[in-house]
């Protein structure tokens, strides 16, 4: 699918040609160790980035330049996947054809190396007064949490669950760690960014990659870098506590259960695993959705996710708060179905479809093509979607079966309203 | 079957009405490989007070009877939809909104099979007191998940304070309360008012091929039989123009205040290519005054009053509409006053001209060719504007002839201080220690 060419040491450029899409997609991806330090630095560098540079010092005067080009959407993202924390410049535009206005593309280009290299420095740091405003969006975006009650108490589990571990880091780092960073340390983690990260440039779109390969050569300095050092996997360690009980003022009960499994995406039985969480609680067929919600009525969202990187799965479910230890034994009791082999050709032959059908369809959007290639092509260099699809195929029961002995349950946490509050 | 082309857009839109009054759209994609279809009925939350089908008396049925009866489609005697689709391969899904039902699926494969699916369970409804009953749990659970998210709280607060009597300041879920009094007699009365095939849209786009899926779709409805249409008689009270409460605050526990500003629009009976030509004027005109570009944003962003969560939207259907500006903020008075500020200055003395125009007017029509990227925005999108008399394929036609003058007289219909309105979500003050 996608072209690749080594531009420079650690550097590399993936092209997908394709008329699919009336846009050209960009994003390039700078990717370094995932450590609490390195996400509040690179949170508010993100955000410093898109905010202005020296050619537009204001937001202003880059928000009329992206108008002008058409609408082009251009911004900044901090992610993390695994051990790595990302920060990433997404850019879309319209495809010059479809426009009687040529010559788009090129000041798009051009753009992208002045917001990556050209940052809004005075007298060798960031503009202070925009340092201290993106500082401090960081730490509001970080507080912000606690208004979504479903991410506050994922992340208050993963926190207490986990700490330190990769897992619980958000890829904004911390509030005690966002405020700890200096004008200077921001332009040191900058430098670093440009000049030792390892970088994955993407491009989909009715692009010639000759062209824009040279082209990112010739006009963005990107140096030799060393490539990441090869790492070992974080271990985990058993949560202290295995049963956590909070209470904030809210009406809904917000169940978290977290599962260890030895199989991450690394391992042989990565697609066994997939299939387990699909048959368990992935879709609207899974047992859990037809158990817990259709047939008990106890929850209006119920599902399990794999988070394959560590080898971790969660199920979610909203429910009455006093149902707890109820949602708690039926979802076991769910896990344990399968664990005997209790599954139907049906449910097989249904998640081996939607997860095939979930496949195919991501690939139907530039950023899906951009993100699953970005994620398998460290399974396999030249990723087609036939490499997991035949995988899933000749997954059987008993591997399901076999892969839900191996989980073992490390913590619940339900976050709900006080009695009295809650009573309304 | 009538063909629509687009040339500039490279996009060809089939259409044609049934005999039995079903309107069906299919818009072939080329280089996907999926489909997504969606079987909409021009029935939602405001529609509660009705003359039913055969009848002479109106009614006014139950706070959240669309939605429920939406969950309900899914259930039949020999079981659960659901696990048809996923047989199939398809991702199925259904939605509620204040004017639309929409059930849809998408899938990369046998979609024959599944569109059949799609059509056969929303024309065979299944209801009775036991599944009615059990549904209660789950839906109950639903609202209180909305309940506790306090984003949407601030929207459904600001609809409240803008409407007095209009069936939109209803939560499109009912509530606890008001869906304990729905029955299966209920869901088959709106179900047969509103689920005619002439009041609804079938809208395939993706990997298709148009002739063979149209023939396809005709042929499965010519095997059913329905009740000859009927114009539907939805009743709905008299709205006065300003604004029914000026300013609201809600306590709930938050990290930061939360505000909207919010103007209710003067004209609410606008249809068709009038309504587009207003609707895309006055967003162009919001975009101008506070949009990422606008003088207001650059002060608000300056002085801390806005954060990340900035937001602002024009949105207008028949019978209701509201421009909304908000954001989290530590001030949202000063936040609200100046935004109040920057409407009456624009009115006082309109600030933009050409150039102004020019530049938003692009970024417009970026983002439309951004999103024609996906068919789940053109099929969501299409069938809204159709039920408004509008065509989505006119919005670029329609964006490079509006002049200044428009955005101005759009403008004038969305900014008087009668029809503006403040709603604030705060903490609790906190108690002594």
């Amino acid at each position: 699918m996608f072209e690749t060419k080594k531009i420079a040491q650690g550097v590399h450029v993936h092209v997908h040609e394709t008329t699919q899409f009336k846009t050209i997609n960009f994003s390039i991806r700078f990717k370094d160790r995932l450590t609490v330090k390195n996400a509040s630095e690179r949170a508010i560098l993100a955000n410093v980035l898109q905010h202005s540079n020296e050619m537009y010092p204001s937001h202003t005067a880059l928000r009329m330049v992206l108008d002008d080009l058409y609408g082009t959407s251009l911004y900044i993202d901090s992610t993390k996947r695994g051990d790595d924390h990302i920060v990433n410049l997404n850019v879309e535009t319209v495809n010059d054809q479809y426009l009687s206005d040529k010559g788009v593309l090129e000041k798009v280009m051009n753009l992208m190396y002045i917001v990556l290299f050209k940052p809004n420095f005075e007298n060798g740091l960031f503009k202070e007064s925009i340092f201290k405003r993106e500082q401090e969006s960081i730490v509001q975006r970080i507080e912000s949490v606690f208004d979504d009650k479903t991410r506050y108490a994922q992340q208050r589990m993963m926190e207490l669950g986990l700490p330190g571990h990769p897992a619980s880091i958000t890829s904004n780092g911390s509030i005690d760690q966002v405020k700890q960073v200096t004008n200077e340390s921001l332009v040191a983690a900058y430098h670093h960014m440009l000049e030792n990260n390892e970088v994955e440039i993407y491009v989909v779109g009715d692009v010639s990659p000759e062209l824009i390969s040279s082209h990112i050569r010739d006009y963005f300095h990107f140096t030799d870098r060393k490539e990441l050092p090869e790492k070992a996997e974080s271990q985990l360690q058993p949560p202290e506590q295995s049963r956590v009980l909070e209470y904030e003022d809210m009406k809904q009960g917000k169940l978290h259960m977290m599962f260890f499994t030895p199989v991450t995406f690394r391992d042989e039985d990565f697609p066994v695993m997939q299939l387990m969480n699909g048959v368990f609680g992935g879709y609207a067929h899974s047992k859990l959705f037809a158990n817990i919600r259709e047939k008990e009525s106890m929850a209006y969202y119920v599902s399990s996710s794999y988070a394959s990187q560590f080898g971790l799965m969660f199920v979610l479910a909203g429910i009455d708060r006093k149902l707890e230890e109820k949602a708690v034994s039926l979802i076991l009791g769910q896990l344990d179905e399968i664990k005997q082999g209790h599954i139907t050709d049906t449910e097989l032959e249904q998640t081996k479809a939607l997860l095939t059908n979930q496949l195919k369809e991501a690939l139907d959007s530039a950023r899906g093509q951009i993100d699953i290639y970005d994620q398998y092509m460290e399974l396999s260099e030249d990723f087609e979607p036939a490499y997991l699809i035949e995988r899933w195929e000749s997954v059987t029961k008993e591997q399901i079966a076999q892969a839900a002995n191996n989980m073992s349950l490390q913590m619940t946490y339900f976050l709900s309203g006080k009695e009295e509050a809650s009573d309304e | 079957m009538n063909k629509m082309e687009f040339n500039q857009l490279e996009e060809t839109l089939y259409q044609e009405q049934l005999p039995n009054g079903l309107t069906v759209y299919i818009l072939p994609k080329r280089g996907f490989s999926k489909t997504y279809a969606t079987f909409t009925t021009k029935y939602g939350s405001i529609d509660n007070h009705f003359v039913p089908l055969g009848e002479k008396q109106a009614i006014q049925v139950p706070d959240g009877i669309a939605h429920f009866l939406e969950h309900k489609m899914f259930e039949k005697e020999e079981g659960d939809i659901f696990q048809e689709f996923s047989k199939n391969g398809a991702s199925a899904n259904a939605f509620t909104s204040f004017t639309r039902t929409a059930y849809l699926f998408s899938a990369t494969g046998r979609i024959q099979e599944n569109v059949t699916t799609l059509l056969d369970f929303v024309q065979s409804p299944y209801f009775t007191e036991q599944t009615v009953e059990k549904e209660k749990g789950i839906i109950a659970q639903e609202i209180t998940m909305y309940d506790d998210q306090p984003d949407w709280r601030l929207y459904f607060g600001m609809i409240e304070n803008l409407y007095k009597n209009h069936p939109v300041k209803i939560d499109i879920a009912g509530t606890v309360e008001s869906i304990q009094h729905i029955t299966a007699e209920h869901l088959y009365t709106c179900y047969h008012t509103f689920y005619h095939p002439s009041n609804m849209t079938l809208f395939i786009v993706g990997n298709v091929e148009p002739e063979s899926m149209m023939q396809f779709v005709k042929d499965n409805q010519a095997a059913k039989t329905f009740d000859a249409p009927a114009p539907i008689e939805r009743i709905f009270p008299d709205e006065p123009k300003e604004a029914a409460v000026k300013e609201r605050t809600l306590e709930m526990a938050v990290q930061k205040p939360k505000v909207f500003v919010g103007i209710k629009p003067e004209r609410l009976d606008l249809h068709g290519p009038e309504m587009l030509k207003h609707e895309l004027s006055a967003q162009l005109a919001y975009e101008l005054l506070f949009g990422r570009t606008s003088n207001f944003y650059h002060e608000a962003y300056e002085n801390g009053w806005i954060d990340e969560s900035y937001s602002f939207d024009y949105s207008l259907e028949s019978g209701f509409g509201y421009a909304l500006i908000g954001t989290d903020t530590n001030h949202p008075e000063k936040f609200a006053q100046e935004v109040k500020k920057a409407i009456h200055q624009a009115v006082e003395k309109w600030p933009f001209g050409q150039e102004d125009l020019d530049r938003v007017r692009r970024k417009k029509i970026g983002f439309f060719m951004r999103a024609l990227n996906s068919p789940e925005y053109i099929a969501n999108q299409f069938t809204q504007y159709a039920f408004n008399g509008m065509n989505l394929f006119d919005v670029v036609p329609v964006l490079e002839q509006i002049e200044v003058a428009d955005l101005q007289e759009a403008f004038a219909l969305v900014s008087a201080e009668s029809q503006q309105s403040v709603f604030t979500i705060k903490s609790p003050e906190k108690e002594q220690a």
